[in-house]
This record gives structure tokens, sequence and C-alpha cells, in this order.
């Protein structure tokens, strides 16, 4: 990675509208952007939109980073807003925050409760809903106000459900470090 | 349609001044080169090649059609590419936003091919990364290769060229003639410069201007072979020498007339055979005692 | 210090989303920092069609997007190429609007206050401002002359005239409202000489600049108007018949004089 630009330096040329950094920088996050926004909507059409959205947001106010924190979260934090705006308007998809897949191996889990006080192990014993909250509000940086629009639920049933979460994450880890 | 310019008893008076007489012409595909000094008339010429000025006398023809013909004029326009002298941009455009408006008075109206040949064009130059890029931002040489773009939208049989390489630094100018030589294995192009390394890269024909007149017409070779063992180094500027000049190095650089012998000869350059032929010109008063 | 990345099973799961929750999130949080597995999980990402995603990008930034002007142009069915060749005037740059708007409505309150001299404004000034535009559009200065413009194919003739049109489309309308709202004379009155002002500058574009021409016009006309008010004390007097009729004849000759050397314009500003 040494003798490439950052994505800071990118961010420049993109202010100096240069079309080049522009696409380095494309090439660059587009794809782990679009398979982050792919686990929250199954539309993929909706997805590649939503990445549309984010760079056109990004050349249109590349001075938006303030230098504070990384380019990859700034970036996450414009697509996941640009989602939810296309999913306001498309009432038929909802996001989808449940992964399918399985509880981790047995050896894995233990050390995950050693480390961690079983936070896994406690999410997972979430309802979905609360754990779709906890991770659009905890994980993905979103305002209440942008979880329920995410959600379709409205804004009080988020934030309920975010202190009953909460409290359930901290019941779970108070039992597992005792 | 046939592939050629020629002219015939060109002249174009501006008022009181003569800025061309006596133009007699044949340009077939390949480069031909425009060289001659300031108010020699070369952008005159151009501008008449370009169909933007009618002569006073004489004849032209740019592919076969008369340019006093509006239908014609018209045909010859839809084939012709032109780089003018100065070119003023509006205030805001990208390089994309000009060349696609220049693009749309060459009547291409379908956006779809219009963006992909105002891409190609751009991208020509060097410049498919300043494409958003406002044209008020950019460096001289930049808004060369934007205003050169334009000219060669659509591949025209026919690219006049009123001094491509202005300010344009050297590496770009390299992009440029290789840019330039492609183009002319099937376009007639006409460039002006003042600089003889790019006539002397890229054409194998040379045309010089004096004071409306064309002093020469031939072989890029021919006019270089002219200069032959009249070219010499020494240490001192020789009072003989139709010109010399302090190279680099620290000796002197001298162009005559006379062929001499028994000095340092090095191989003569276009630069020298051009000064050669310059420093021959009769000088303006003489010649109009004559006329 | 050793950094860490992200296992390859662990990859391939958050990929194929067969990951546990715990294992994704903490995944995509390390993604925000480490530029090497990020780069790992793009070549993943192929079912988005993001090389096509790019193209989109790229055409909307790069494109230059339609102004409001060129919008309304095509809405009332110029085709789109051409609403975009006429709108690129300086004369249609949302600020010329802007300003010549205020001065008409400067001029329109002045003579709504009544004031005789309010209206003498008003008359002086109104029937200027289309011809004015045209002008300004065709100025070196606020236009610069893009000499490539001139020896393009497109007919001289017809986008000078698309432009005028796409001028007195606009400027004719407000100058009728702006006359609704000042007392004492005919709404109409002003629309004539507006109309003949610009077809003779348009008929003097063939042989000078239209800047020089209009300069010309508007001195003629605030002459005109200063001896006219010297001896009447309203502008009614302007504005009869006999004056109507004969702004009418202008504007007919002018324009037919345009026409008729248009048909040889060589180029779009043949005075240069």
């Amino acid at each position: 990675m040494e003798g490439l630009p950052s994505d800071e330096t990118l961010l420049i040329g993109v202010a100096e509208r240069d079309i080049g950094a522009f696409h380095a920088l494309y090439e660059r996050h587009a794809g782990w952007l679009a398979l982050r926004l792919g686990r929250r909507c199954n539309d993929r059409d909706l997805v590649a939109d939503a990445v549309q959205d984010t760079f056109v947001a990004v050349w249109q106010k590349p001075r938006g980073f303030r230098g504070d924190g990384n380019v990859a979260a700034w970036l996450w934090g414009i697509a996941i807003r640009r989602l939810v705006s296309r999913l306001r308007l498309r009432t038929d998809i909802a996001a989808v925050f449940d992964s399918a897949g399985p509880t981790p191996a047995a050896e894995d889990q233990v050390l995950l409760s050693v480390e961690y006080g079983d936070i896994g192990g406690a999410l997972a014993r979430l309802s979905p809903e609360m754990r779709a909250v906890i991770q659009a509000v905890v994980l993905d940086g979103l305002t209440a106000k942008e979880a329920a629009q995410l959600l379709h639920v409205p804004v009080s049933n988020v934030k309920t459900r975010l202190y009953r979460a909460k409290a359930q994450l901290r019941a779970a880890l108070a039992e597992g470090l005792s | 349609m046939t592939a050629s310019i020629s002219l015939r008893g060109v002249g174009r008076t501006f008022g009181a001044t003569r800025a061309l007489a006596d133009i007699e012409l044949d340009l077939e595909p390949g480069v031909i080169g425009l060289l001659g000094p300031n108010g020699a008339g070369k952008t005159t010429l151009l501008r008449l090649l370009a169909t933007a000025l009618p002569p006073s006398k004489g004849a032209v023809r740019v592919l076969g059609r008369d340019p006093d013909v509006p239908a014609e004029r018209t045909d010859i326009r839809r084939r012709l590419g032109y780089l003018p002298q100065e070119v003023g941009f509006p205030r805001g455009f990208t390089a994309f936003a000009f060349v696609d408006y220049i693009a749309l008075l060459k009547e291409w109206t379908e956006p779809t091919a219009r963006h992909a040949e105002v891409r190609r064009v751009l991208d020509q130059v060097g410049l498919s990364d300043a494409a958003a890029k406002r044209i008020r931002a950019m460096s001289g040489g930049q808004r060369r290769r934007v205003a050169l773009a334009q000219a060669l939208l659509g591949s025209p049989p026919v690219l006049i060229l009123d001094e491509p390489t202005t300010g344009v630094d050297p590496e770009q100018r390299v992009t440029l003639r290789t840019v330039l030589a492609e183009i002319a294995r099937t376009s007639i192009v006409v460039l002006s410069t003042h600089q003889t390394e790019d006539v002397a890269a890229l054409c194998e024909r040379v045309v010089v201007l004096d004071q409306g007149r064309i002093r020469y017409d031939g072989q890029v070779t021919e006019l270089v072979r002219q200069a032959a063992d009249r070219v010499w180094l020494a240490d001192q500027p020789d009072p003989a020498a139709t010109v010399s000049w302090r190279t680099g190095t620290g000796r002197y650089r001298n162009v005559a007339a006379q062929a001499r012998a028994g000095v340092e000869h090095v191989e003569p350059s276009l630069e020298d055979a051009y000064l050669l032929l310059r420093g021959q010109l009769p000088n303006p008063r003489a010649e109009e005692v004559a006329s | 210090m050793t950094a860490w990345h992200v296992d390859d099973e662990t990859l391939r799961r958050y990929v194929e989303r067969t990951d546990s929750v715990a294992e994704g999130a903490s995944v995509e949080q390390h993604l925000l920092t480490c530029a090497q597995c990020r780069t790992r999980v793009n070549s993943a990402a192929t079912a988005f069609g993001l090389a096509a995603v790019w193209e989109r990008t790229r055409d909307a930034v790069e494109i230059p997007l339609p102004s409001p002007f060129e919008r309304l142009l095509r809405a009332v069915g110029l085709p789109a190429h051409e609403a975009r060749l006429v709108a690129v005037a300086s004369a249609f740059r949302g600020v010329w609007l802007v300003g010549v708007t205020a001065v008409l409505a400067f001029a329109a309150l002045a003579a709504m206050i009544g004031h005789v001299r309010g209206l003498w404004l008003f008359l002086a000034l109104a029937p200027l401002m289309p011809c004015l535009v045209v002008a300004f559009s065709y100025d070196r200065r606020w236009d610069p002359a893009l000499a490539p413009e001139m020896v393009t194919p497109y007919p001289a003739l017809r986008l000078v005239l698309l432009r005028t049109i796409a001028v007195l489309a606009l400027a004719l309308p407000a100058l009728l409202l702006f006359g609704l709202v000042v007392p004492d004379a005919a709404p109409f009155a002003w629309l004539l000489p507006a109309v003949g002002f610009v077809a003779v500058v348009l008929a003097a574009s063939t042989w000078v600049s239209p800047l020089n021409a209009a300069t010309v016009v508007s001195a003629g006309w605030f002459a005109a108007v200063w001896v006219v008010g010297a001896r009447s004390a309203t502008p009614a007097a302007m504005l009869q018949t006999r004056t109507q009729v004969a702004f009418l004849v202008l504007a007919s000759a002018s324009f037919g004089i345009f026409l008729v050397r248009g048909r040889h314009l060589r180029q779009l500003r043949p005075w240069r």
C-alpha cells in the first residue's frame, strides 16, 4: 500500500475536479459499500442506485469530510443515508438485517464469551426487531429518526426497542461476567 | 469529393494593408507546416482556409468546393476543424461543456453519440481526467488543448490549426504530435507555429510566409539541405554570417548565405535553414519600391 | 506490531452472508479502518454491476445539466439540442435577466408612484430592454467570441433568430406585465417600439457590432423622448397610432433587411 495516494489526497483531487482521482476513490470503496448496503437491503438495483447517489454526493461536497475520523467511515455515513432516502420512496421494500447464518462454532463461542462477555450470544438472543435497531443505531450510526425511516416503523417504536435492547444486553453482560 | 485544398492567385487586403498576395497553393493529406514571422499573414491565410474569411481576389477550393457558395460552404464546414489563434471561453464552462457546445454547432444532435465523441477528443488531447474542470481554472496549455479538442470533433478531413502548441509543455507537445501524425494519414493538417522543432518533428512539407507572400513551399528536407555547409560553430560571432547567436555551450552558431570552408561545420537544423531564408529575403522598403 | 486482518474463512462467510451477527458487525467495523481488507472484499461485489454504476456516476458529474431556461425551451417544443444552443448565451445567465427585470421593475415603480417623470422614465427605458439583451448576447465581453463557432456548419441565421425569439419571448410578456401596472398608458403601447428596436439591432448586426447598434438606437430614443417631453405633458403623445404604425413599418423593414442579408451571413458575428 506504500506509494499509493491516501483517500484524503484523492478527496483533494475530487475537490479540484479530477475525474481520475474520483475514479480511483470509486474503485477503492464502491465494492465494500455495495456489499455492506446489500446486507441491509435485498434489492440489488436499489443498492446500486444508492452507491451512485453516494459518489455523486461526494463529488458535490468533497470538503464535507472534515478530516476527523477516516474517509471510509465518512463514506459509509453518506451511503447508508442515501439508502434510507431511496428506501423511503419505495414502501414495497424493507430493510433486511437478519443474517441467515448459524451461531458460531463452539470454540469461537467460548472465546467470544471469555473476551467479550458473550456479546455475540447476547446479540443473537435479541429478537430480530431489537437486533435491527441496535445495528442501525449503534453500528451504522443512524439517528433514531433515520432508523425509523429505514425500518418503516414509528420513531417512538425505535426508541422503545433501543431502550429494551440495551437493557437486555446490559443484563446479559452482567450475567456473563459474574 | 477531392481530398485537397487549392488556392489560385489569392490575395486579401484589409483596408490599405495587404495581408496576402499572389498565393498559389495545393495541399494534399499530410501535415503542412506554416512558418513565418508575426505579421507575415499566417493567421489570415489560415482563416481563409477555414472559410472564416473570403479572399479579396483569387479562387479558393476546399475539398473541391467553393466557400463563396453558401451551400458548399456548409459542406466544407461539416468536414473541417479549426483552431483559431485566440479562443474565448464562456464563463463557468467546464472542458466537457465547451466541447459539447461546439459539437452541437457541428450538428451532433444525438446526445449519447455526442457525449461519446466529446470524451473521445478530450482523451485524444490528454484531458479526459480534466473534463469536469472549469476552463477558467486551467493552465494556458490545458486551455489550448481544450481548444484543440473541439477542432478534432468528427475526425475532420481538413484540420486548420493556428499555433496549436503555444503554452503546451514539452511532454504534452509530444503527445499532440503523435495525435496529429495519426490524423494526417488521411486528413489535411495545416498548422502554423513559431516552433521550428514542431515543424521538423511533424511536417514533411513546409510553407514559409513573409509579408503576405510564399517564400518557400516544399519538402522540409529540401529546405534544410539549402543550409548544408552553411552552418558552423565558432568561439566568436562571425561578422560575415547572416545570423549568429550564442548557444548554451558558450560557443557561437553561425549561419551564412555563402558556403564556407575551413570552419567547424555542423548539421543544419530547420531553424538554421529558416533563418537563412529569412535573412536572404528582400526587406519591405526594397519591395515597395520595386512594385 | 503485526496488523490484524480478517481471515479468508470469515471473509467468505461475510460475503455469502452465512456469518453470525457478531461476526458481521466485527468485520464491518474492521473494514472501516483497513484498506487492505477492503480491497479483498471489493472483488466479491460482482452482483451489483458497479462498472455500469461508474458510467452513470461519471455521466452525472461530467455532463452539464440543463439550465431552467433550457428546460423551459424544451417544454415549449424546441428539440433538446436546439434548446441547449439557444440557452448558451450570456443573456440567459440568470444574473442578466435579474438585472434587466430589476431595472424595469424600478422604472415601473417610479411610474406607479404617479410622477409624470416616472412615466417618462419608463417610456425611455422599457422599449430598449429587449434590444439591449439581444445585443449583449453577442458582445465579446459578455459572451466571448468563440472563433471556432464561426466556422461551424450550423446555420448562423437560424441561431441568431432562435436566440432573438427566445429573448423576446421572455422580455415581451415582462414588458406587458409592467405596462399593466403603469397608469395612463395602454399596456400594449410599449410592445411595438420594443420589437422595432430589436429588428433594427438585428439588421444592423449584419454590418456592425450589435452592441454599438444598440447604443446608437438607445441614444436616438432618449433624444426623441427628450424632445417630445419638452413639448408635451404626457407620454401618451409618443404612443399614438401614428407612432405605432411607424414602428411597425420600421420593424418589418429592418427584419426584411436582416433576413435578406442574413442568408449571406458567413458567420455568426460578421462584423469581426
